[in-house]
């Protein structure tokens, strides 16, 4: 039922004092858009706490430009912990906005941002905190149109039923042409129905209940979507692609918390997109092709940026900054700007080569905490098979210099359960730690007592099949095997100055399952809410017995589920989606895996023919001269 | 109460800035309003000075915590400047810069070498607006109540997990309790005057929680209760309360 729009905070303030961190609920931050004129309204949500939501980009990028669009109004909205949540059934409040504390309900458009498939439990404790009715099929005709997008949009079928639409791709642009074609559909009277087919017409825009699922001999047992005949939409929704990154505004981030957040610290946009073509990466292919913002832009934008902002931190953001063509002359300026005012400049991942460690020890100063690679896998055949084209040479270079420039912790990320993967790769995982601790302990000698001493961490992810890669046709390492390769390698470290951490083997399966299903796992979904999962993304609230419970009320074992390979040739789940990668070079990209065979950045070298430029008429954007490190 | 020695370097421009904390912002915790000031003195734009340590810090000190949940009209930081401003325009790009809640409301130099604000404001006031809905207490039994406590002589009390211990003999200096809202039964504005040393510092909540617990209030809780600081100072050796911008402190230009 479509809520009345009215501020509700008098409702909310008598439990923010029994509540933890009420500074969650407060809004009235620095940046935020008080004033919400409308008359057309829509609502920003990342289904997770304030301070893990509030520094997403993408939502800042959406709620700006938004906001800057005529008689449209953008307000942000997070799930309250489960103290306040528990608070507001008991109370009768429903989920309010930020920035008007207006009922979700009240709004035209509630859009969410779908990060990673650990999200789906809390968009249904949303909607339902919400008074939404879950189910899209189940709204009338004034409710608000749910809408989702982000990086786990990908594989949205488990989740579509909730979805009125799911909007692939760049969103900048999309958004508003979105919420423009439904202002218009309404003022025109349209019932629902027709207003979904109006925004069919929007390029990038997958409408879900326009799409019917067939399963038959040709496709996996979660079948494939189809145009429900009469329809006239396409058979596959082509993402909405910004063709020049340069061109749209670079900062962001506009609304300064006043809570600690997960990143806090100002954040730009230096390239969107990665070409280097890691096959277990989603990002590097559905994000292609590469943008950068060239140097003048960024400088002149974090000068802003931390102007406006008040932060004293700056991280330049993107799949791999260090690969930016211009990065060298970009951290050069910025240091030299940021030295006088205590600004530190940060860049989240290195690359593995001298390079990386150069460009890395720009933006330390002396402050040298710790640095990161990500060889990924411990053998030079299993990182052929993942086209992580890094050598033992690279990561021992890189080390030695990294050393030598007073670095003392390194930490190094890894995955286990790759395609191919034997015990002699996980074993090579510690064997490159050790080799990787004795250059640290011949550059920096070794301290008489523990302190001061050199060390190497080793965190080791569970790898997770995901659709639009070339591994997507990958089944998951089976848990109990996880576990014992888990076990291998422990047993395998045996310096203390070597640390290992590992992702959660259950949590694994859950992210596995939930990027194989097809639109029928949203009972599986619907059932792990029911019986009480949401916030699985926290450690502290996981339960992997709800959700096996879930999935087998449902008639799935998510274990096999996860672990269930898929035939080369089958139609997938989410095949009537592209992000412009075509099926072809992900096919061929599996075949050269299995066979050893790397495959180049077409940023560095020539085409290597994935079909994102000539399927969205785009090409890479590169501001200077990119080579490899 | 040991606070931070001051920065006291004499080349640095020593600002002090009081603000208030208002609306919905009273619930904000002390981090959160460091973090968020510091960041309003970067947008506006002033030549702060930079500790040298590994992270580099804004020098600035601020007033006590003030308990979440808690208004004031009174709270101060004193800022190190490295280049001298009006401080008038100081103040003006401030408040052009801070979230309205927590508006500055005055700035003046103050000399360098005076001590870190934390240990040197050690008195408070507060006013507390407490409502009950019609349920059974009323100034008079308040007031009992405290006296009750004050002869007791301190409150045990949980801090999240943590049991504490606060005593009242030096912490509890007065207060005053009255019916108010034409002596609607529970609506009661309580005056409070509290010292903080050493030993710690008394915040009124606490003080109020153990005051509604003792018998003889029969079991009695207030519905809500709005806490506002309403002043702060110095307690010199003679008793004496100084204003933090007390003219004898101030620096001319």
């Amino acid at each position: 039922m479509r809520l009345a729009r009215e501020d509700r905070f008098d409702e909310l303030e008598p439990l923010l004092g029994k509540v933890t961190h009420p500074a969650r609920y407060l809004d009235h931050e620095w940046g935020a858009m008080e004033d919400q004129p409308g008359p057309f309204h829509v609502c920003m949500i990342y289904a997770d706490t304030y301070e893990v939501g509030q520094p997403n980009l993408g939502i800042a990028i959406l709620y700006n430009e938004l906001n800057r669009a005529e008689g449209i109004s953008c307000e942000r909205a997070y799930l309250p912990w489960v103290d306040m949540s528990a608070l507001m059934r008991e109370r009768g409040v429903p989920l309010l906005s930020l920035e008007t504390s207006s009922p979700v309900a009240s709004f035209d458009i509630v859009g969410f941002t779908l990060a990673h498939e650990l999200v789906a439990s809390n968009v249904i404790e949303t909607l339902d905190l919400a008074g939404i009715a879950i189910r899209a099929d189940e709204r009338d005709e004034e409710d608000p149109l749910v809408i989702a997008g982000g990086p786990s949009a990908w594989n949205c079928e488990p989740l579509v039923p909730m979805f009125d639409a799911v909007l692939l791709g760049d969103g900048e642009q999309e958004i508003v042409d979105v919420a423009r074609c439904v202002r218009d559909a309404r003022a025109e009277g349209l019932p629902r129905a027709q207003i979904l087919r109006r925004l069919s017409k929007v390029d990038g825009v997958y409408i879900p209940s326009l799409y019917d699922v067939v399963c038959d001999e040709s496709s996996t047992r979660w079948g494939y979507a189809v145009p429900r005949p009469g329809t006239d939409v396409p058979e596959v929704v082509y993402k909405r692609c910004i063709p020049d990154l340069a061109a749209t505004e670079p900062v962001a981030q506009r609304i300064i918390p006043y809570m600690g957040i997960v990143q806090d610290r100002f954040a730009l946009e230096v390239l969107r997109g990665c070409a280097r073509g890691c096959r277990f990466c989603q990002a590097g292919m559905t994000y292609r092709p590469v943008r950068e913002r060239p140097a003048e832009q960024v400088i002149d934008a974090v000068g802003e940026g931390l102007s406006a902002t008040g932060y004293d931190e700056c991280s330049l953001s993107s799949l791999s900054t260090t690969d930016h063509s211009q990065c060298a002359e970009i951290l050069t300026q910025l240091n030299e700007r940021a030295r006088q005012t205590g600004v530190r400049i940060s860049i989240p991942s290195q690359r593995l080569d001298s390079f990386g460690v150069d460009m890395a020890a720009a933006v330390s100063g002396s402050r040298k905490g710790g640095l990161t690679f990500a060889p990924e896998a411990g053998t030079q055949r299993l990182r052929d098979v993942i086209n992580k084209n890094v050598t033992d040479e690279d990561l021992e270079r890189a080390a030695r210099n990294a050393f030598e420039q007073g670095w003392r912790r390194m930490k190094l990320y890894y995955m286990m359960g790759l395609p191919t993967e034997t015990d002699e790769d996980i074993l090579a995982i510690t064997a490159a730690a050790r080799r990787v601790l004795e250059i640290g302990r011949e550059v920096c000698g070794r301290p008489r007592k523990g302190k001061g001493g050199v060390s190497v961490s080793i965190s080791v992810a569970v790898f997770v099949p995901k659709c639009y890669t070339p591994f997507q046709w990958a089944g998951q390492l089976q848990r109990d095997e996880v576990r014992r390769r888990q076990q291998l390698l422990l047993n395998s470290a045996q310096d203390r100055d070597i640390r290992i951490s590992y992702h959660d083997s259950d949590v694994s399966v859950i992210e596995g399952a939930l990027s194989k299903m097809g639109r029928a796992g949203f009972d599986v979904i619907y059932g792990a809410w029911r019986r009480g999962c949401r916030f699985d993304a926290w450690s502290d609230q996981f339960r992997y017995d709800l959700w096996l419970e879930a999935g087998r009320a449902a008639g799935y074992d998510l274990e096999e589920v996860a672990a269930e390979a898929f035939p080369l040739d089958a139609r997938l789940p989410w095949d009537h989606t592209s992000p412009g990668v075509g099926k072809g070079f992900l096919q061929r990209e599996w075949r050269r895996a299995m066979g050893g065979v790397t495959t180049p950045d077409c940023t560095m070298t020539s085409c290597t023919g994935c079909g994102v430029c000539p399927t969205l008429g785009v090409s890479n954007m590169i501001a200077g001269d990119r080579h490899a490190g | 109460m040991p606070g931070r020695p001051p920065i006291g370097k004499p080349d640095l421009n020593r600002l002090r800035v009081s603000f208030g904390k208002d609306g919905r912002l009273a619930y904000l915790g002390h981090i959160e309003i460091i973090n968020t000031i510091m960041r309003s003195v970067r947008r506006a734009g002033l030549h702060f000075s930079v500790g040298n340590g590994f992270a580099r810090r804004m020098r600035i000190q601020f007033s006590q915590a003030l308990p979440v949940g808690a208004a004031s009209t009174c709270e101060c930081y004193d800022l190190y400047l490295t280049e001298r401003v009006d401080a008038d325009e100081a103040l003006a790009a401030l408040a052009d810069s801070s979230p309205t809640a927590l508006a500055p409301t005055r700035a003046a130099y103050v000399g360098s070498r005076l001590p870190a604000l934390e240990a040197w404001l050690t008195r408070s006031l507060w006013q507390v607006r407490i409502l009950g809905s019609g349920a059974g207490f009323d100034a008079a039994s308040l007031d009992a109540s405290l006296h009750e406590l004050q002869e007791v002589g301190s409150i045990d009390f949980m801090r999240g997990d943590t049991p504490r211990t606060i005593g009242l003999a030096d912490t509890l200096v007065g207060w005053q309790a009255r019916d108010v809202d034409g002596g609607r039964p529970g609506a009661i504005d309580l005056t409070l005057m509290t010292r903080s040393s050493n030993l710690g510092a008394l915040r009124p909540a606490v003080l109020l929680d153990a005051a509604f617990a003792r018998p003889c209030m029969g079991g009695a809780r207030p519905d809500s209760m709005r806490v506002l600081r309403a002043g702060q100072w110095h307690e010199d050796e003679s008793g004496r309360l100084v204003e933090p911008f007390d003219q004898n402190l101030l620096q001319r230009a």
